[in-house]
């Protein structure tokens, strides 16, 4: 649109009783819905991930493992590696690019605040946990995550997400995911710690890490190396026809239509 | 630009099911009849105490259902009570819980109060009718009219933070851009008064009352509510083009990106204007024609329920569907078990049985701003004082020689 249209179109946004409700929204916003305290876990520690994309082979080992690590549901994932077929439209060459997706365990979560029995919280370590006792299953926190990294759990009935295997952590093991990664694409550990690989990788590629949809604010904790731009945001790909059927032959994926 | 396609994505299934969207009705029509039995009732204004009373009727059944289509949604459902052991200040969803319960108490106390009066005049009334009124009304004090007022007042306060409570708990969520903006709070409650003064057109014949006096002022209500619905969607859309915001520029992608937006985009701005035209058109009618034509106006009634609840679904439901994180839009088919069909139509059926049991027992047509039994005309055979009077009678006829 060009700008006269734009700012005649702005004087009559302006002239519409609208401009009084905008200072409400900042109090819907801030005044409310503010991180509330973190608690438990070791306040020494922040655990982040940093996943580079460049050992990627899209094996899906991270999906299965972590999968049955936590006994998700069928059809649930707390990890996946999304595959992007991506044509060049000139040369018409044709790669594969994977992006592993997991809970961010964001500085700035927006699916904690949201949560109305507080089940959902943040530890001291950066580790956002639900406890599934407290839970009322309102499934608040599965809409406000940008990342569709949460679900609502059908065994239990409660939120359901990544939780950095937090109980492998604590007996000192590496989660199921990094584990079980053949490129050893997965690196995780304690950023406080600057000894740590994760936080050597981070001073060595700074600039070059990325995180996903960065504009939404949530300062995702989950960095990636060799990461194309593109898919920062919501890619614009279209989907392919899928259809996953369960041993019953239930259709447990998607059929897209085109 | 290269062109991409997403070769693998799970499904992700919607997190909040049809029960939000009858919550999300339900209540909004419950705060709109409020404000629409608020003038007679609670500011004195006779004029609209016929309206008043069908609103409050609506107003009542309403609160009673919306509570159980939200505890439905839960997951947890018996779990309910960690709203109250674990209330949690910075979760929108936390302070609306705190606010409803004594939202629905002050409903409950205010139609109680409007309606005692009645209820007194009944005590003598035969059978089961009589047992209620005898029951409910507790005592034969009359009802002081500050008293009313007064919880009118707190219970209409109540209503504007059931109001911003459900508008905020929606537009905070940044994840979905549809949802996140100022503009969609003011748009619930616009389409809520508009669905509530649709209700009161259909429940006007519906109970028999059939008033021209209702049907005048609803239509009213109805032109103002549209308008104020279409300068919110106007501004929500000049805004948008002329800044960037998120929730329009999302809107705008859904609306290019797949048939079914289009549609619904174009159904629901089509039957908006095609309701405010006719709207206007009735009441730009000479008055003598007017009792006629306003005897139709239950049609409009529907259009105006219709309006209100596909905003909702569009904007509960339908938003969902829009991937976050992946290609496309997820398919979402409603299914028939109570987490979908089921529990629309058991919700409108709770909600019709509460209407029916309210007109059974409770004279809601007598409903008046306090006083006591004997400031209104009896409505049964044996009215409270010529009872009492022919009570004192026998007790003197039937001395021992009797
Ligand atoms: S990725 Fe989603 S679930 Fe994880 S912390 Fe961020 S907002 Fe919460
Ligand atoms: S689903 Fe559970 S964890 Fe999520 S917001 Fe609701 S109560 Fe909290
Ligand atoms: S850290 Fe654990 S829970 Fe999280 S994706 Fe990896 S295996 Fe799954």
């Amino acid at each position: 649109m060009d700008p006269i249209r734009r700012s005649l179109l702005g004087q009559l946004a302006r002239l519409s009783a609208g401009a009084a409700l905008v200072p409400l929204s900042s109090v819907a916003n801030a005044g409310i819905n503010q991180q509330p305290p973190r608690r438990e876990g070791d306040p020494t520690k922040r655990y982040g991930m940093l996943i580079d994309l460049r050992q990627c082979i899209g094996c899906q080992a991270c999906t299965v493992s972590c999968h049955i690590e936590n006994a998700a549901p069928l059809g649930s994932f707390r990890t996946t590696v999304a595959q992007y077929e991506v044509e060049h439209q000139e040369t018409g060459e044709v790669a594969t690019f994977m992006l592993p997706r997991l809970c961010n365990h964001c500085e700035n979560p927006p699916c904690v605040p949201v949560c109305p029995v507080e089940a959902t919280f943040q530890r001291q370590d950066g580790i956002v946990v639900v406890d599934s006792d407290r839970c009322v299953g309102c499934a608040y926190c599965v809409n406000a995550c940008p990342y569709d990294a949460r679900f609502i759990n059908e065994r239990t009935q409660t939120a359901d997400k990544c939780t950095f295997c937090a109980h492998r952590l604590e007996a000192g093991l590496l989660p199921a995911c990094v584990e079980s990664c053949v490129g050893g694409a997965r690196i995780i550990g304690d950023m406080r710690d600057p000894e740590s690989q994760i936080s050597r990788m981070i001073a060595e590629h700074g600039d070059a890490l990325m995180v996903l949809q960065p504009e939404k604010n949530t300062m995702p904790q989950v960095f990636y190396l060799g990461m194309d731009e593109r898919f920062v945001t919501r890619p614009q790909a279209e989907p392919v026809a899928l259809d996953v059927l369960d041993p019953h032959g239930k259709e447990m994926g998607y059929e897209f239509h085109h | 630009m290269n062109s991409t396609i997403e070769l693998l994505a799970p499904r992700y299934d919607i997190a909040w099911y049809p029960w939000a969207v009858q919550y999300f009705f339900m209540i909004a029509l419950s705060y709109a009849t409020l404000w629409l039995a608020a003038p007679a009732l609670v500011f004195g204004k006779q004029k609209w105490l016929p309206t008043a009373r069908l609103a409050l009727l609506a107003c009542l059944a309403t609160t009673l259902v919306a509570p159980v289509a939200l505890l439905a949604d839960l997951h947890q459902p018996l779990r309910f009570w960690h709203f109250y052991a674990y209330a949690n200040s910075h979760s929108w969803m936390s302070v609306g819980s705190l606010i409803l319960p004594l939202y629905v108490v002050g409903v409950i106390v205010l139609a109680w109060l409007a309606w005692r009066p009645a209820l007194q005049a009944n005590r003598q009334a035969p059978g089961i009718a009589g047992f209620i009124a005898r029951w409910l009304s507790l005592g034969d004090s009359p009802t002081p009219r500050a008293l009313l007022v007064l919880v009118g007042l707190c219970t209409l306060a109540l209503s504007t933070g059931i109001m911003l409570y459900t508008g905020a708990e929606v537009a905070i969520v940044k994840a979905r851009p549809l949802w996140n903006t100022v503009w969609l709070p003011p748009m619930f409650v616009a389409t809520g008064f508009i669905a509530a003064a649709g209700l009161i057109l259909v429940l006007n014949p519906v109970t028999g009352e059939r008033s021209t006096v209702v049907s005048g002022q609803m239509l009213k209500v109805m032109l103002g509510a549209c308008l104020v619905a279409g300068l919110v969607a106007g501004s929500w859309f000049l805004d948008g083009i002329n800044a960037d915001v998120g929730s329009v520029a999302a809107a705008m992608q859904s609306v290019r990106g797949s048939a079914e937006w289009r549609s619904t985009a174009l159904w629901g701005g089509l039957t908006g204007l095609a309701l405010f035209g006719a709207v206007l058109y009735l009441l730009s009618r000479p008055a003598p024609r007017r009792p006629a034509l306003y005897a139709w106006t239950w049609v409009l009634g529907l259009v105006a329920l219709h309006v209100g609840w596909m905003f909702r679904w569009v904007v509960l439901m339908d938003v969902q569907t829009v991937a976050r994180h992946s290609a496309g839009f997820h398919h979402y088919g409603i299914p028939a078990g109570s987490s979908g069909i089921l529990g629309i139509v058991g919700t409108f059926g709770l909600w019709l049985a509460a209407i029916l049991l309210i007109d059974l027992f409770v004279p809601w047509r007598q409903a008046r701003q306090g006083g006591s039994a004997a400031d209104l005309s009896p409505v049964t055979p044996a009215p409270a004082h010529p009872a009492a009077q022919s009570a004192a009678e026998n007790s003197e006829g039937t001395p021992s020689h009797g």
